[in-house]
């Protein structure tokens, strides 16, 4: 493996035993992958302020008492407890959520920018296209990849330290032009424009791609053109959660896609798959569907809300207030929350009834407040991991189908056309 | 007794021993398992409920979460994980948090690469030794 002076020193222990163990771990990684030299990356989004154990604190702290620090500009992913509102996973009721909180306050030690959210790229200062970066998060990789064009493998706890630590990441997969080629084409141009006009079609769509593409990286082929980033988060985060697709293009919308050809490098396609209304029905039921029974709540936000979502849900909200027996939660960044609220809508949302949560997500567990029994989410990512994390039962619809639920205390769902 | 041998790709090297445990389908070690108790909580995983307490476990690939390494090293660190990993294709995560886990807290869990082919010959249940170099030995 061809590796630099610095590197070199590195790993001799020349800058201190952190930098060492840093360094080693990148290595190791990239031995692994068969990556023959590292590359440098310009920013790194940090997973591992996620508590997930003990250990994750034993991590941070050994580098704390080692003294190091970060090479480039590193944002922190949600927490676990909200830093803003402890009430909502309180770290004076259980030993878990203090360690969580004390994981989140240890990265900001080490040098993070704390902005706690799982849809960095919503904030300003996204990667340059091209830009060797390292993300962690799975909807952020693919969001970063995809959409923006900047390039991350799927890093994972530790390494994403260790690579914002030392600066550099192997140079493999899709750091590299190969690896980012189509692999498979996915069809969606013969669905109809009713459908395809739904915000739940693009959650659906990225369910069924994470499903059935395996390691291939997909292109989409026949979306409209008027599709949004908040549609392209939607495709990613559920493509991540049912599969794992750290890339797609999306056919004349994502950088690296203006045709077919470009997608694939040039090279013929070699499969494509069609979508049809069967298929979105059918991922809409395996994510949840059941009408009978109490809703308990709505869970909207995963990933975090984004600025035109909230202006999506002030308006289909109308200023109708919520069912007040249920628990309806939003979960965006502070970032995004400051912008909200300069326009008025945290207010106006709280008093329809809405809990607006930063810095974590209400997904996993431990359950916040109220989120037991049939919980209703826009979000396949919520859906997908929810029910097996938390005493609920998801059912997905779109964010108007929400709202519409909320309002009325009881599930209200759109016909597509079924008997 | 009959013992088979295959030869694997090693990632993390360690010694271990014991029963294998059999996944069908790739597990993501956050959000599809819990670490604290070892199980398998992922409702769609077709092995839902079984715990990896102990055992060699063989799956085609993980899954789905930057919180792998996490899992792994948490479950590792409290004694509720696999005694050894191996996986039908190289995973950097798995590795680390293997790598992470034996490093702060002094262990030698070992994570191998065999062949879907090879891994879908092994049998649940079957008692599985592997040695620092990668061998993998099979009984009964």
């Amino acid at each position: 493996m061809r590796l630099e002076r610095l590197d070199r020193e590195r790993l001799d222990g020349k800058h201190g035993a952190a930098m060492q163990f840093a360094m080693e771990t990148v290595v190791s990684a990239a031995r692994i992958d068969h990556a023959e030299e590292l590359v440098d990356i310009g920013f790194a989004h940090i997973d591992a302020c996620f508590y997930n154990g003990r250990a994750h604190l034993d991590f941070v702290n050994y580098l704390l008492r080692e003294g190091a620090t970060l090479a480039v500009p590193s944002w922190t992913n949600s927490g676990l407890v909200a830093l803003d509102d402890l009430s909502l996973r309180d770290p004076r009721r259980s030993r878990e959520m203090d360690e969580a909180r004390q994981l989140m306050q240890a990265y900001v030690r080490l040098g993070c920018k704390p902005v706690w959210t799982c849809a960095p790229y919503q904030l300003p200062g996204r990667p340059r296209f091209g830009e060797h970066i390292v993300a962690s998060e799975s909807n952020a990789v693919s969001f970063y990849n995809s959409v923006i064009g900047a390039r991350s493998n799927k890093y994972g706890d530790f390494l994403d330290v260790c690579a914002a630590l030392t600066g550099r990441v192997p140079y493999s997969n899709l750091h590299r032009d190969a690896a980012r080629a189509a692999g498979l084409l996915v069809d969606a141009g013969a669905l109809p424009a009713s459908i395809v006009a739904n915000d739940l079609f693009y959650h659906l769509l990225g369910y069924l791609i994470g499903r059935r593409c395996g390691d291939r990286v997909p292109a989409i082929v026949g979306l409209p053109r008027t599709c949004s980033e908040d549609d392209l988060k939607a495709i990613a985060a559920a493509a991540c959660s049912a599969g794992s697709v750290p890339l797609f293009h999306a056919i004349g919308i994502t950088p690296e896609a203006d045709s077919i050809d470009a997608a694939f490098h040039g090279k013929p396609v070699p499969t494509s798959i069609e979508i049809g209304v069967d298929d979105l029905r059918r991922a809409r039921d395996e994510l949840g569907r059941n009408t009978n029974g109490p809703l308990a709540g709505i869970a909207l936000g995963t990933p975090h809300f984004s600025i035109t979502e909230f202006e999506r849900l002030v308006s289909l909200l109308a200023g109708r207030t919520l069912d007040s027996k249920l628990s309806c939660y939003l979960t965006t960044s502070r970032h995004v929350f400051d912008a909200a609220r300069q326009r008025g809508w945290i207010d106006s949302l709280r008093q329809a009834g809405f809990r607006i949560v930063t810095d974590t997500c209400t997904y996993f567990s431990p359950a916040v407040d109220g989120l037991r029994g049939k919980i209703m989410t826009n979000s396949a990512k919520w859906a997908y991991y929810a029910p097996g994390m938390l005493p609920v039962e998801a059912v997905i619809g779109s964010l108007a189908e929400c709202v519409e639920s909320a309002v009325c205390g009881e599930v209200v769902l759109e016909n597509w056309g079924e008997a | 007794m009959s013992a088979e041998r295959f030869d694997a790709r090693v990632l993390v090297a360690g010694h271990a021993e014991g029963y294998a445990l059999c996944l069908d389908e790739p597990l993501s070690f956050w959000g599809g398992y819990d670490p604290q108790s070892g199980e398998i909580i992922d409702v769609h995983h077709p092995q839902y409920g079984q715990r990896v307490g102990g055992r060699i476990l063989f799956m085609p690939e993980s899954r789905g979460s930057a919180g792998t390494p996490g899992g792994i090293a948490e479950t590792l660190r409290n004694g509720s994980g696999p005694a050894a990993l191996v996986l039908g294709k190289a995973d950097i995560n798995v590795s680390i948090g293997a790598l992470v886990a034996n490093r702060l807290y002094d262990l030698s869990v070992p994570v191998l690469v065999l062949p879907v082919g090879q891994l879908r010959r092994i049998g649940d249940g079957q008692r599985v030794s592997i040695d620092a170099d990668g061998a993998i030995t099979l009984f009964g």
